[in-house]
């Protein structure tokens, strides 16, 4: 008995090796999105980074980008590249979207709340290389010219943050490099993709040589944006009665106050305006909802707030992509609730 | 909604991390630091008496003479530790007259030793202040006032160490206790170089830009008494909060600003009249 379960035991473990082996996922597990694309034969982007500069490195960027300080190559450290924000105040720098391939801000909440995540105005920088396209649609309207040189430039994008989004300094060559460096390791992954075990057969084919490479190289490009669409939209016409929805999700709204306006105002992070989880503050941000006024969500969530000479840090507006009227809806409900008014 | 109300403690944080708006009450420093890499610029102002012998009409209540003036800022080394300089005009003066420390720089430091938790952490949040102040005043040899005779160096100085026991006992109202001690490295001869005190303060928090706060210092001593033409240190104030900017306005018989010098001197009493507006401005900036 005991011999026939332990031949039956090895049996089992050989044909679930061999499967796990010769499977399609296997191949392509933990490989680089940007390596498989090269492999296939695509054109290679322009922004990997240049690492014979002198000072240049992934902790750097990392320092740059996480804490705004780098060790500098003359030794010490550098100036914070910004006085108000970090990378991580606006941009995830992890996985935020279940489907690459499209931007829904529900599907994106219901990812940030399930894997610990904030849900933010910018556009996660996990996957930036991948992408082609900058500071897309609307985002004219904001930067104006300054988005010209931006739009398919990662650097001259990245620039375009530093100095403007985040208010700082713009970055020497050798940091610029070092965030490039530290971007690639961020990169998409194959299993960042959703394949089909046949669009995956598909690729190992190309990948041998056997299979239509440009069709491949489409398929894999097809699985995410190779950029972040953004629309801007203005507050209701009607303040009082709100954005036009069936019904409003108070826990939705919930999840929006406490993974998006606490990410910056909880305990003044990266706002001097703070918000809590005081009846005060709900009743405060309740009253001005509807009005007309720098406390109104609707004004500062869909205009956003603008630096001005003494006061630099400023709030970016959110887009459609990053919240929708739903959404502001619900977390107009949420407020509401907790303030203990009634609409 | 049954789903939110079950969630709320979840969010919940560990810690109280405001229970005083600003660093200051009307005249008791508060137990809050700053963040790091914070500046805080303060202006802080008190005019004249607003009624009695000093105040009324001719002076336009108090609003065309300057008490007292403080400038400087303070700033974030750390989370717990903030470091100040300041300057202030110096105010008070001892009932016979004789004035106290002019013309001062004062350097402080605050440590948070403790911070008031949530669920079951500590009741109470603990800091430290303490003051270094020097007076800049021109000697005048011979000057009858022996505080400000400045035989030596020493003279010029006076210290205030003092340690804030605070809790925020709701969203509305939070509570502070001061003891302190005050030296002074010159004094007449009745008086006392070393003084213990105890403030109480208190935060009332009508809405979430408008806030009442009160303090009152008491000096343990002898010799300050009524009598004597002493009183505690009294203040009333509003709080005005625009996010960034916080505005305070107060009433207050104290005339100077800093605790080495409303402590020891305060001679003005509420009941004659002797009490002055004032306000303090204050301005966050990042760096």
């Amino acid at each position: 008995m005991y011999k026939f379960l332990f031949t039956t035991f090895l049996a089992t473990a050989f044909f679930w090796t061999i499967q796990q082996s010769s499977g399609p996922g296997q191949l392509l597990s933990g490989e680089a999105v940007a390596d498989v694309l090269l492999q296939l034969g695509d054109e290679p982007v322009s922004h990997y980074p240049d690492t014979t500069l002198k000072g240049v490195s992934v902790e750097a960027g990392q320092g740059i980008m996480l804490t705004g300080f780098a060790p500098s190559p003359g030794g010490g450290k550098t100036n914070k590249q910004s006085k108000h924000y970090v990378c991580t105040a606006c941009h995830n720098i992890e996985k935020e979207d279940p489907d690459l391939s499209v931007s829904d801000p529900q599907a994106r909440l219901e990812y940030a709340r399930d894997n610990d995540l904030p849900f933010l105005q910018g556009t996660a920088l996990y996957g930036a290389v991948n992408r082609t396209s900058f500071y897309n649609g609307d985002y004219e309207q904001k930067y104006g010219s300054l988005v010209e040189p931006a739009r398919d430039d990662l650097r001259e994008a990245i620039q375009l943050c530093a100095t403007e989004c985040s208010q700082g300094r713009a970055l020497e060559p050798w940091e610029m490099e070092s965030v490039l460096a530290y971007l690639w390791t961020i990169g998409l992954k194959m299993d960042d993709l959703i394949l089909s075990d046949k669009e995956k057969d598909q690729i190992n084919q190309a990948l041998e040589g056997k299979g239509d490479a440009a069709a491949a190289i489409q398929l894999i490009k097809s699985r995410y944006l190779s950029g972040s669409p953004a629309t801007f939209v203005a507050p209701p016409e009607d303040r009082k009665a709100g954005y036009k929805v069936d019904t409003t999700d108070v826990e939705n709204g919930r999840l929006v106050y406490e993974l998006s306006c606490l990410h910056c105002h909880e305990n003044e992070r990266y706002s001097f305006f703070r918000l809590d989880d005081s009846k005060l503050t709900f009743q405060h941000l309740a009253k001005h909802f509807p009005r007309y006024t720098e406390y109104s969500v609707y004004q500062v969530g869909r205009y956003g707030t603008s630096p001005v000479p003494g006061s630099k840090p400023y709030m970016p507006n959110y887009t459609l992509e990053k919240l929708s009227h739903q959404q502001m809806e619900d977390l107009r409900a949420y407020i509401e609730y907790r303030a203990g008014y009634e609409r | 909604m049954l789903m939110v109300a079950w969630t709320v403690p979840a969010m919940a944080q560990d810690a109280v991390t405001q229970t005083f708006k600003d660093s200051r009450l009307v005249n008791i420093q508060s137990v809050e630091t700053l963040a790091k890499r914070r500046l805080d610029v303060r202006i802080g102002h008190r005019f004249g008496d607003l009624l009695g012998d000093n105040g009324g009409w001719s002076t336009f209540y108090g609003l065309e003479q300057a008490a007292d003036v403080m400038i400087g800022a303070e700033y974030g080394a750390t989370d717990k530790l903030t470091v100040g300089f300041f300057r202030t005009k110096g105010a008070g003066s001892l009932p016979d007259g004789q004035a106290g420390l002019r013309q001062v720089l004062n350097g402080t430091v605050k440590y948070a030793l403790l911070q008031q938790g949530t669920d079951g952490g500590s009741p109470v949040s603990l800091t430290f202040w303490g003051v270094a102040a020097l007076s800049t005043a021109e000697r005048i040899p011979d000057n009858p006032d022996i505080i400000r005779n400045f035989s030596t160096f020493a003279h010029r100085m006076a210290y205030h160490g003092q340690l804030m026991i605070a809790s925020r006992l709701s969203d509305r109202i939070a509570l502070q206790l001061t003891p302190g001690y005050t030296h002074r490295n010159v004094v007449p001869v009745e008086d006392e170089n070393g003084l213990f005190s105890l403030g109480v303060g208190t935060r009332l928090q009508i809405s979430r830009v408008f806030g009442v706060i009160a303090d009152v210092t008491l000096p343990f001593s002898d010799y300050r008494t009524t009598e004597n033409g002493f009183y505690p240190a009294l203040g009333l104030g509003l709080e005005i909060d625009s996010g960034g900017h916080l505005f305070q306005l107060n009433f207050t018989n104290a005339t100077g600003i800093m605790e080495t010098d409303f402590i020891p001197y305060t001679t003005s009493n509420w009941l004659d009249g002797e009490f002055r507006f004032g306000f303090t401005i204050s301005r966050l900036f990042n760096l």
